[in-house]
């Protein structure tokens, strides 16, 4: 494993291991998602130039766009529970649950 | 120009280092800011400069939006740093993590060189990234339009989340 492999294997496991553990706002868990796709992406990239296949490297842009989608879908969540239920703290949401 | 690259996969992994190890998000959003310009500088050395510039203008002007959204939604009075304890913890957890599996992995780096890679880039007058994004218009337009499809969806999606507090499909109960 060259440390470039490992540097983002790294990367897009302390992301998950940030989602997993221990989260309080749920913002900070989607910034660990945003980390996650990050490394997806550069693993993308990487990926590309290292088995030289050009025609792969609009893969890491549709990534994006898809990482996008994610995203805007997270902070609509986020806006959304921030009006039902008050402040956005994940303990919060357990009680209330229905 | 081995030793910087090195220096920048160590700077992408600490700054997901610090996203991971639950600060306020006021601080995490700034550690994946430090995570996302060194990823795209790791793309710029390895030789996708189109790549890694799409990747600091496209993903870095997207998290303006949730970055905005953590200094305004998760306004604490005051934020956790990484100097509290209950976060340096789980810092100090996860950087003892990546330095024990560096250990682990990384007893014949010596002899990998960095595992950076500057190919396809012989006798081009177009970088091979760019020339891949191209094919995207070309052969790859279905997937283009797919990707268009799903960014309306996901508008209509959004539309739908923060419709209201009564008719959204998050309610207050």
């Amino acid at each position: 494993m060259t440390p470039v492999q490992f540097s983002f294997t790294t990367a897009f496991i302390l992301g998950l291991m940030g989602l997993t553990f221990h989260r309080t706002h749920l913002l900070s868990a989607l910034l660990c998602l945003e980390g996650m796709m990050l490394a997806l992406f550069v693993a993308l990239s990487l990926w590309t130039l290292q088995t030289e296949v050009t025609n792969f490297s609009a893969a890491p842009m549709l990534l994006l766009a898809f990482s996008a989608c994610e995203a805007s879908v997270g902070l609509a969540l986020l806006v959304a529970t921030n009006r039902t239920h008050g402040p956005n703290q994940l303990q919060a949401l357990n009680i209330l649950q229905c | 120009m081995v030793y910087f690259a090195f220096m920048l996969l160590v700077g992408l992994v600490l700054g997901l280092v610090g996203v991971a190890c639950n600060p306020a998000p006021y601080f995490a959003a700034f550690g994946l800011v430090v995570a996302a310009g060194m990823g795209c500088a790791v793309l710029a050395v390895s030789g996708a400069p189109f790549l890694a510039l799409v990747l600091f203008l496209i993903y870095l002007g997207g998290m303006l939006v949730v970055f905005a959204y953590s200094s305004a939604l998760a306004a604490d009075p005051f934020p956790e740093g990484w100097t509290e304890v209950t976060v340096f913890e789980q810092l100090a957890f996860y950087l003892l993590g990546v330095v024990a599996a560096g250990l682990y992995f990384g007893k014949h780096w010596y002899t990998l060189f960095v595992g950076m890679v500057d190919s396809c880039s012989k006798f081009f007058t177009i970088r091979a990234d760019m020339g891949g994004v191209v094919a995207m218009y070309g052969s790859g337009g279905f997937m283009l339009v797919f990707c268009a499809w799903v960014l309306l969806l996901t508008l209509f999606v959004v539309l739908e989340l923060v419709r209201g507090l009564s008719r959204g499909p998050l309610r207050a109960v």
